[in-house]
Parts: C-alpha cells; structure tokens; sequence
C-alpha cells in the first residue's frame, strides 16, 4: 500500500467526524446548541482576541497550564525521591505505604471541595505576604496546586517504587563486584535502570493532572483558565467558544503527551530493544 | 604462599518448609597466584554458590576465604565475578561499560578512553566501543564483560560459566581470547563450568564436585603442555576420568 494512502486512513474518520458534526449543526440550526465548524475555528484562529469579559482563549490557557506546571513540578520535587526512597529502603516502605495505599483510591477530584474550603481563594504570592503581583502568579490558587499535586502523586509514587523494584539484582551484584559502595550503585545503576518507569510516571501523572485542573477550574469560585472560560461560556450559551475550549484542552493534553512520549522513547530504548 | 585459600567452606540454605539445605561442605582449596583453576561438576553441585560465598555476595555458613593469608570480610574487593546471565549495564554504551570500575575509582577521562581501547583490542573487539550491548551477540557481550573484570584489575577473576550459553564454535574461540588474556595479566582464576573439555583446554588444575551436599571430590593436576589440542591420547585419556568420576558422584 502506498504510503500517501495510508497516511490518508489516518485522516479518514476524524474528517468525516468534522463533516458530519457540521451537517448536524446546519440541521439543527440552532448555535447555542451545536456551533458550526467554522464558529468554532473563528475562535481558534484569533486566540488573543477577549472573550465574553475573561480574558483571551490564550490567556486562560496559559494560566491553566502555568497552574499544572507549578502544581506537576512540586509533585515531581516530592514523588520522584520519596519512591526511590520507598524503593530502595524496605523500612520506609512499611512505614509509607499504608498511608499510600489509604489516599491511592481517593479519586484527585474528590480533594477539590476540601481544597476549596481549607485554602479558600488564597493565592500563590499571598503565602509569601504579596497581595499582588500584577503576573500571571496571581492566578495560581493553593487549593489548585494541591489539588494538582494530587493528581500527580499516585503515578509518579508509585511508578517510581515500581521502578526501583524492577532493578535487576544481577545488575546490583554486577556493580558491586565491580567496586561500586552503595552512593555509586544508587547514582549507576539504581537511577538510570528505573529512569524509564520514572518518566512512565510523570507523563501519566501529568496527563491527569491536566484533567484534575479542568474540572477544579469548572467549580465555583474560580475566576480563570481554560476550565473557567468552558463553564462560564456554558451560561452564556456561547457554545463556540465551549467547543473551542475542548478543542484546545485536547490539543495541549496531546502535545504534554506526546512531549513526553518522546522523552520516555530516548531514555527507555535499551529497556525495548534488550528484550 | 597461596594467593587464595578456602578453609572448610560450607554453607546451608534454608528452604521455604524450614528444611535446612546444605548447598557446601567442607570446602579446602588452595590456589597459588596465576593458577588457572577450573571447577567442573553437575548441575545444583553448588558451583556458583561457591563463587558466590568467594566474591562475598552470599555469607557463608562456615569456614574462611582468605586472600594472601589474609582474612576475607564481607564483599570481597580483590575479586570481581563474571556472571553466566549477560551482566552489561544496557543503558550504558561498551565504553561506559568498561570503563564502569574505572570512573568509580576516579580515573581521568583520557586515560580511561586510553584503557578501554586497549582492553577491548585484548579481546579481539575493536571499533564497538560506542555501540550498545544490545547491538551486540551474546557472544561479544560476554567478552565485553571479561573486559570490564579487567578494567576494574582485579586480583582474582571469578567466572560462573561465562561460556554456558554460547554455541561450540563461539565458545572456543572465547576460551583461546580468554588464555591469551591470561597469560598477558598473570590473573589467579577460578572458572566455574560443566563442560569437560573447556576445563582441560583451559585449567591448570581441576577440581572436581559432586552434589548432595556440594563438595569436592577430586583435583586433578593437569599437566598437559599448553595450546592443548582436544584430539590427542592424553586429552581424552584425562577427558574419560573427569566424565567417570562425574558419573560415579550422580
């Protein structure tokens, strides 16, 4: 099969789902109900221009994102070494792991009223006495950090532990008949053998917390980012906008994705071609 | 003066049901520095075990291992062990493999690239130092990993069947790389394996194990001249007492 005919499959349903939902909205006639396609791309293409008083497509998404940021990283700083401590030391296993198997099957969402209610709407520059920065920092609330933080917390644990666990003791046994103390083991063999569940944690932790920020920001009380703009558009009935907040939720869960896709295939070869 | 002395070696697992299982008993060896020793016995003799109880990595239940008269504590830093599985750290390219004892010494980078080009040139692989192990056969990563022992120049090379998996032809060309690095480095080695002919190709001496429990049955001086050729009288002749006193200890 040629290669042009193949790449041409890909296209093939995503098309005529564009096409099918634009036939629906001709039928339906009815924009506060199903926007037409090219509403929608309207809305894409200028995504600096304001909408309905919050502020640009752009903007909101920064925000959101600058949130998933700041809440992933602390969530890495804490989740990365506490699982290779878990991993290499059974005390700290036992001592952590009940703990982690209780909050594991809390669902991250489930965190957002309480984050709601024990940090209300404090903001990132008000934990550090500035009322206000007149940046973008202003907009990262507390609870929506933890909350993010919480969504990240499980997958990068817990592929971590898992990846510490996987280390071959053969690779150990290797190492240390070969003059390696313990600080070199866990700096030679111990980090790089389990660097590709590691980075297996964080694209999975980070695509949840992009999920996670979503819906914190659909709740009341928020005043911004792209899960704000979805919800106050909805009373608005500007559905093009809605969609276009889909359409741009997915496109940069895509692009984290695939980022770290990327990543994980360059530090995980040897573990795929070894086999 | 041995280099290497055992001294009523044995050791006793404990099974899953609470069954003692010993594994060695009363193991006494005495190796003279640069003596290539072979230790030839059926599967579960508790060769590797052996091995394992000399480079430290499992405890032993009794007796001493000590080095240059001197007692053996814990991991023994004066051997490295070539392992039959391949041991390559994968994420490691061959030159980051072989110069793995080196860097954690601290060896500057010139002199380690220096070192590799010369190990890897002892074994009759030039030119692979930037590939990876899983580029590679088997065949080739088991003598990148004899090269990585030598880097790390140890006193004592201990090898569990670094041949096993290999095929005859592979094997025996491994076996002629492996003399010729030592005669060149004057290595003591202990050379674990259950192939009969291998041991006499190789060995100075041979010591033979039995099973249940793991001991030593027999040490054959073999005084065959070097470059031994496997079709002569003698190498038979010594080829047919190993198999016998195998068969008598099964």
């Amino acid at each position: 099969m040629s290669k042009l005919l193949k790449s041409w499959q890909s296209f093939l349903l995503p098309v005529l789902f564009i096409l099918i939902w634009e036939l629906w909205a001709i039928k339906t006639n009815n924009p506060a109900l199903v926007p037409r396609v090219e509403a929608v791309l309207y809305v894409i293409i200028q995504p600096f221009s304001e909408l309905i008083g919050t502020g640009s497509l752009a903007w909101n998404t920064a925000v959101s994102l600058f949130r998933v940021i700041i809440g992933f990283s602390i969530a890495v700083i804490f989740c990365v070494p506490l699982g290779l401590w878990m991993g290499t030391s059974p005390t700290i296993h036992r001592l952590v792991n009940p703990l982690v198997e209780m909050f594991r099957p809390l669902c991250p969402i489930a965190w957002i009223p309480f984050a709601m209610a024990f940090f209300g709407t404090t903001r990132l520059p008000q934990l550090f006495g500035i009322r206000y920065t007149d940046t973008i920092l202003d907009s990262v609330q507390i609870g929506m950090v933890f909350i993010i933080f919480w969504g990240g917390l499980f997958p990068i644990l817990l592929n971590t532990i898992y990846g510490v666990n996987g280390v071959r003791s053969l690779w150990i046994e290797t190492a240390q008949m070969l003059g390696a103390s313990k600080r070199q083991i866990f700096h030679k063999v111990i980090l790089p053998a389990s660097l590709p569940a590691i980075v297996t944690g964080l694209r999975v932790g980070l695509g949840i917390s992009w999920m996670v920020i979503i819906a914190a920001e659909m709740l009341p009380g928020s005043d911004s980012g792209i899960g704000y703009l979805i919800m106050y558009s909805y009373e608005l009935a500007e559905m093009q906008i809605l969609v276009a907040c889909m359409v741009m939720i997915g496109l940069i869960g895509l692009v984290l994705n695939k980022g770290l896709e990327f990543i994980s295939l360059r530090v995980s070869r040897w573990q795929s071609l070894e086999r | 003066m041995n280099k290497l002395t055992l001294k009523g070696l044995g050791k006793v697992f404990n099974g899953e049901d609470g069954r003692e299982i010993e594994a060695l008993r009363d193991i006494n060896v005495g190796a003279r520095s640069g003596e290539f020793i072979c230790i030839i016995g059926s599967t579960g003799c508790g060769k590797t075990t052996l091995l394992r109880l000399i480079a430290g990595l499992t405890p032993m239940s009794t007796g001493q291992v000590l080095l240059d008269d001197k007692l053996v504590e814990n991991l023994n830093r004066d051997c490295t062990l070539v392992f039959q599985q391949l041991s390559l750290f994968p994420w490691f390219s061959v030159q980051g493999n072989i110069e793995f004892p080196l860097e954690l010494k601290g060896v500057d980078k010139s002199e380690r690239e220096a070192r590799v080009k010369e190990l890897l040139k002892m074994v009759g692989l030039e030119g692979v130092a930037n590939s990876k192990p899983y580029e590679l056969s088997g065949g080739m990563q088991q003598r990148i990993a004899i090269a990585r022992a030598l880097a790390y120049d140890p006193e004592i090379l201990l090898m569990d069947e670094p041949f096993g998996a290999l095929d005859e032809k592979t094997r025996q060309k491994l076996q002629n790389v492996l003399l010729e690095v030592w005669k060149k480095k004057k290595k003591t080695i202990l050379f674990v394996t259950h192939n009969i002919d291998e041991a006499i190709v190789l060995a100075d001496r041979i010591i033979v194990m039995a099973p249940e429990p793991g001991r030593i049955i027999n040490d054959i001086e073999v005084t065959l001249p070097r470059k031994r050729d496997r079709l002569t009288n003698e190498f038979i002749k010594l080829h047919i007492e190993i198999r016998n006193l195998l068969e008598v200890s099964d």
